[in-house]
């Protein structure tokens, strides 16, 4: 157990040291949010009569902000798997397979790293949210805010590592992850309140752990529940996401770097 | 006990069989080459023996621990060395020791002590806060050897140690790799195509091809067995049955390749040998041609001991391509 959490620090570590290298990843994984926050924020500003009519007072921008938070969380940490391939394919991973640490310690590693990256960008987003007049009626929820978005990113790189250890090319791995990401999103209450959906949606959103995830920031920053999904339900859903998909993902990566690339 | 050991060894990629019964045996300490051309099966051994394969039938050792049930005890006893380069290239050089070290459970108070040590040993203490994206070819490469002997492992591991290095990078990966196994005494199991490399290098040879080894043996008695030198001369006209049985009978030649009017002589102390043929050759009244005297390159030792040249079929087809892809890039 003791090895293990070693083990998973070094892998971890690595994958800091890489993120930290590579500046320009930062900002560009930055604009399409920004855009999103910037540009549809303000385009559906009219809607604000349909926000207020199931309970938020202020601004559209102000209702989807929590939507982008956990937009910038999916897409970073679903596309931050990929450099498991790059491991396959230029030795990295042989280097950590044939040392003695545990397989599920390399997949635990990328998955902790990837989450706390995804953390670190969801952070700026709330920074570029601040910057353009959203408001936080409680400042002091930022932390726990962050603290959900790690959580949640950590069942969302688990998706990432199961495509990228099952994958055997980058095609594949983009193909499959932009499959699953927007409909991921899309099919939330991310843009629009849940009691306004049409039924059919309302219920698919409801199998969706992104669903819970964006009920419960938004209450975080706005104090208003929704759809009468309390935060003990959706912190409840959210951690047996995560716990679902460590397990699984460790158990997929572990198989699958056993076969021969 | 062997350092590593196979028994029967093979492995088949669907219809593709890779490496095709193979055993034999390193003595602990020794410097063991696996010699043979791209696709004869050397990097798939390696992997088997590094845990990063199963084999299909048969065993393989390591340290008497077995691949197949005690992969954990034998990846704590190897080394492995890649093909490639596997450095972190915006990693520092000791960032990337670092996360060697982290890797194969050094204890945290001798990490650094091991690192320096080993920076100092392959020459690269001074530019160790560099990023390896700064690194010549062959820094990466010493790099790399230096993460693989870190933890002092029991068996060190390369695949092809100097592919794709200039001649003078090559010779000075020689004196390191030299001077590791000096060091440390550890035992090393290569792979290379360059039989200069191996002549310099190995203890032992085992000649590689088409997943079967040919031939087990030191580079002397190798070299011996087939002379030195290589006498090629084409011939016209005269009863070249005469003629090779005259030539049989000089000493010096160890063994004669026929290809029509094309003979392939191996022999020791070729100088001396070519006035004889000449000599034999103006009594037969056999007209030479042409005639030349070479140093016996990997393609005679394949000729010699497998009966074809290297096919590196490979080779060919990935130099069609890059001629194809050139002719659209200039287009």
């Amino acid at each position: 157990m003791n090895s293990l959490m070693y083990d998973t620090y070094t892998i971890f570590w690595r994958e800091l040291k890489r993120y930290k290298k590579s500046r320009s990843g930062v900002l560009i994984r930055l604009i399409q949010p920004a855009i999103w926050i910037i540009v549809i924020g303000n385009t559906f500003s009219g809607t604000q009569p349909l926000i207020q009519s199931v309970g938020f007072e202020g601004q559209y921008i102000e209702f989807m902000a929590p939507g982008v938070i956990i937009l910038t969380a999916i897409f970073t940490s679903i596309f931050g798997g990929v450099n498991t391939l790059w491991d396959r394919r230029y030795g990295f991973m042989n280097k950590a397979l044939t040392s003695p640490i545990s397989r599920s310690s390399i997949a635990l590693g990328k998955m902790s790293a990837i989450s706390l990256i995804s953390a670190l960008q969801a952070s700026l987003i709330v920074g570029i949210a601040l910057a353009i007049g959203v408001t936080f009626p409680n400042p002091f929820m930022i932390a726990p805010i962050m603290a959900i978005v790690i959580l949640f990113s950590l069942g969302f790189s688990g998706i990432s590592v199961i495509v990228a250890a099952t994958a055997k090319s980058q095609e594949t791995f983009w193909g499959v992850i932009n499959f699953l990401g927007m409909p991921l999103f899309m099919l939330s209450p991310a843009l629009f309140p849940l009691e306004l959906l049409p039924d059919w949606l309302a219920t698919i959103a409801k199998l969706n752990p992104v669903t819970y995830t964006v009920l419960l920031v938004r209450e975080m920053m706005t104090g208003v529940s929704e759809g009468g999904i309390s935060a003990l339900l959706s912190i409840g859903v959210i951690t047996v996401f995560v716990l679902v998909m460590v397990g699984l993902a460790s158990y997929v990566f572990t198989r699958e770097v056993n076969k021969p690339f | 006990m062997y350092s590593v050991e196979t028994r029967s060894l093979s492995k088949s990629f669907g219809t593709v069989t890779a490496v095709n019964d193979i055993s034999f045996a390193v003595e602990s300490g020794e410097i063991f080459g696996f010699l043979g051309p791209n696709g004869a099966g050397k990097s798939t051994t390696i992997m088997i023996l590094t845990t990063l394969l199963k084999p299909t039938s048969g065993q393989a050792l390591v340290f008497g621990f077995d691949v197949m049930t005690q992969p954990k005890q034998v990846r704590q006893s190897i080394g492995y060395v890649q093909q490639e380069s596997t450095v972190d290239e915006y990693l520092t050089g000791r960032e990337n020791l670092l996360l060697q070290a982290r890797l194969n459970h050094i204890p945290k108070d001798q990490i650094d002590k091991r690192i320096d040590d080993v920076l100092e040993l392959i020459e690269l203490s001074d530019k160790q806060n560099d990023p390896v994206v700064t690194y010549s070819g062959g820094m990466r490469k010493r790099l790399d050897i230096a993460g693989g002997l870190l933890h002092r492992p029991k068996v060190l591991f390369l695949d092809e140690p100097t592919v794709g290095l200039d001649i003078q990078t090559r010779r000075k990966i020689w004196e390191y790799i030299k001077k590791i196994h000096k060091e440390f005494e550890m035992t090393i199991f290569l792979t290379t195509h360059y039989m200069e490399e191996a002549d310099q290098l190995c203890d032992r040879i085992g000649i590689i091809d088409r997943g079967k080894i040919q031939i087990i043996d030191s580079p002397e008695n190798m070299k011996n067995a087939m002379g030195n030198e290589v006498i090629s001369l084409t011939f016209e006209n005269g009863n070249s049955a005469d003629f090779l049985s005259q030539l049989r009978q000089i000493d010096l030649i160890k063994k004669i390749n026929e290809d029509n009017n094309k003979l392939t002589i191996f022999a020791s102390k070729g100088t001396e040998v070519i006035p004889k043929i000449f000599q034999i050759s103006s009594e037969l009244q056999i007209k030479i041609i042409s005639i030349s005297l070479t140093q016996p390159t990997l393609d005679d030792v394949f000729i010699s001991y497998t009966g074809h040249e290297i096919r590196d079929d490979d080779t060919i087809f990935n130099q069609k391509r890059e001629h194809a892809k050139m002719k659209r890039l200039r287009a």
